[in-house]
């Protein structure tokens, strides 16, 4: 993941983009950016996850949600700052991912993902039942803006640029650590976990770290998205959601670092597209065609890129794993 | 193992048994490995060989019987305990990792003598940078070792079968073991390539590493091996120098089926 020599341009681009972007662009396309960024910090965490340590776990959209969760009701019970809710909402998730991750890591491939996917089943009806606390169905009301030393991020300007500064980190704290002895070793027990256990890797215990770091990036996204909204509902976390973030990764390809980001923009500029412009066309139909578009565009991306979008980009390139070891000096 | 000096041995298995169901796969196998030695386990297929050897790397756990080394009793430790102990292993199948270059390969076998955590290597602060340069170097200088370096660059499917054994072994020494164990390790090589592992172990050797040897390949465990023990069916059925092997009438029975020739 180390290609020194272009990652220094690669990243300036990104974040000249992203401070240009707003300059040029009203609310409308701010307000999308946002949500690229929140989608796509929650996917490069999951990206790392399923398809470069191979753990094949359904949970993410639920650690998104109790993140969001935590921090939002403890915002509403004015019990914290929102800033602190945040952390406390991620030290919340962190615990209880160690508690759920230590006896289903153990599981693999289907069987994790199964159960995983029950756990986002529970969690999702869990908040949709505990009506006194979390608001049920209708969801938590009233949450008031993120605010940090006497600041307020009121504006989607402010969002916007807080949403990136997360995404950005969540990418910077991925590269180092994957193209790292840590990293190294999480792709290792992905290749054979028993040349990787022979070699002195204690296997669990790196997927369990793996598993819990994501969960916390995906946890301090949830607050963010919820302090944006100043809203939450169970449904936004459940199985929607996954299939949102399965589509990113396949479209924007999750063997690569920043693949579920790519995918993230792609796949959300496109809705907006359809929306807009079929919107007119069908208008009680865009739903659907909605659906219809995005299933035959995985297909087609599964049978021509396998890699995604950013596989595709790399192979372009030529930043084969040849390139990319060498610039490891 | 009567007649050995038990305090010059690195590796020590009394009594060890493996089952497998209905299967014993190791029986009662009992024996030592000294210091600075070179000695080769050898035995038709399905002998228990590779099932001893999996056995004290620590990734199946005795159903019975002791493994010592270096004097502590190990038997039954997971294998990243062992490997953490300067136990090292290849693998038949080489069991190379196939998304990582030849030097990560290498630099995965450091992880046992480096120290970084997911914090410090996600903040890439200095110790950790430090720390990654000190690998790449360590593992440059094992593959190195094994003549590889140029090789340090490529992926592992662009590696023909001979050079895929010797990654495994530089990845071996990159674990600065004291006790090396080879699966197989002239399994499918070519008559040169046989002939540069050779020399690559005897100049291990040299450097005072203890070797030991699962092999098929018989000149090649004769030429190099001091010892040799001999298994059959879970059951160690000789040991002791090679020609005293060569003349066991249990073991040529083993390899030529009934009749003793």
């Amino acid at each position: 993941m180390k290609a020194i020599s272009k990652t220094p341009i690669v990243w300036l681009f990104l974040i000249a983009a992203i401070i240009v972007i707003p300059l040029v662009s009203g609310s409308y396309v701010i307000g999308v950016m946002c949500f690229v960024a929140v989608l796509g910090a929650l996917g490069v965490g999951m990206g790392v996850l399923m398809e470069q340590a191979g753990i094949f776990s359904l949970a993410h959209p639920t650690w998104f949600g109790l993140g969001a969760y935590v921090s939002g009701i403890l915002a509403v019970q004015g019990a914290t700052p929102p800033w602190l809710g945040s952390i406390l909402g991620a030290v919340f998730v962190a615990i209880l991912s160690v508690i759920i991750g230590a006896p289903l890591l153990r599981l693999r491939g289907y069987y994790l993902a199964c159960a995983t996917f029950g756990l986002l089943l529970v969690v999702e009806i869990s908040l949709a039942q505990l009506g006194s606390l979390t608001g049920g169905h209708e969801g938590l009301m009233g949450i008031p803006p993120l605010s940090m030393f006497g600041f307020t991020f009121e504006t989607d300007l402010h969002y916007y640029y807080l949403s990136w500064g997360l995404c950005l980190a969540c990418l910077w704290f991925l590269h180092n650590l994957m193209g790292s002895r840590v990293g190294r070793a999480v792709k290792a027990f992905s290749d054979s976990e028993v040349a990787a256990s022979s070699m002195g890797i204690n296997v669990p215990a790196f997927k369990l770290k793996i598993f819990v770091l994501t969960a916390v990036m995906a946890s301090l996204a949830g607050s963010l998205y919820t302090f944006y909204l100043r809203f939450t509902q169970p449904g936004i976390f459940g199985f929607p959601l996954l299939v949102e973030l399965m589509t990113m990764l396949i479209i924007g390809g999750g063997r690569t670092l920043y693949g579920p980001l790519l995918g993230s923009f792609v796949v959300l500029w496109l809705r907006e597209f359809i929306h807009t412009y079929l919107g007119k066309l069908l208008p009680r139909m865009t739903a659907e065609v909605d659906a219809i578009f995005f299933g035959i565009l995985i297909i087609v991306i599964l049978i021509f890129m396998p890699g995604g979008l950013a596989g595709w980009v790399d192979k372009l390139l030529g930043l084969n794993r040849r390139a990319l070891g060498r610039a490891s000096d | 193992m009567e007649g050995l000096q038990t305090d010059n041995l690195l590796l020590d298995v009394r009594g060890l048994s493996k089952h497998f169901g209905g299967i014993k796969a190791v029986e009662d196998v009992t024996f030592g490995i000294i210091k600075g030695s070179i000695i080769s386990m050898i035995g038709p297929n399905g002998a228990g060989k590779s099932t001893f050897i999996n056995v004290v790397s620590g990734l199946y756990t005795p159903d019975t019987g002791k493994v010592q080394f270096e004097g502590e009793d190990v038997a039954g430790l997971p294998a990243h305990a062992m490997a953490s102990k300067r136990l090292s292993r290849t693998f038949q199948l080489e069991e190379l990792f196939s998304s990582l270059t030849v030097l990560e390969n290498v630099m995965v076998g450091c992880h046992t003598c480096s120290s970084s955590g997911v914090l410090s290597c996600g903040f890439s602060v200095p110790f950790a940078r430090k720390e990654e340069k000190r690998l790449q170097a360590e593992a440059m200088e094992c593959l190195r070792e094994v003549g590889l370096e140029e090789r340090a660059y490529d992926t592992i499917s662009q590696l023909p079968l001979g050079e895929r054994k010797l990654v495994g072994i530089a990845r071996a020494l990159a674990m600065k073991p004291k006790l090396l164990m080879l699966d197989e390790p002239a399994g499918g090589l070519a008559a040169h390539e046989v002939e540069r592992l050779v020399q690559l172990i005897y100049a291990l050797r040299e450097q005072g590493l203890t070797i030991f040897i699962v092999e098929h390949n018989m000149p090649f465990v004769m030429s190099l091996s001091e010892r040799i023990v001999v298994l059959d069916e879970g059951k160690k059925i000789a040991e002791g120098i090679p020609d005293q092997v060569r003349s066991n009438e249990r073991v040529i029975k083993a390899y030529l089926g009934e009749e003793v020739a």
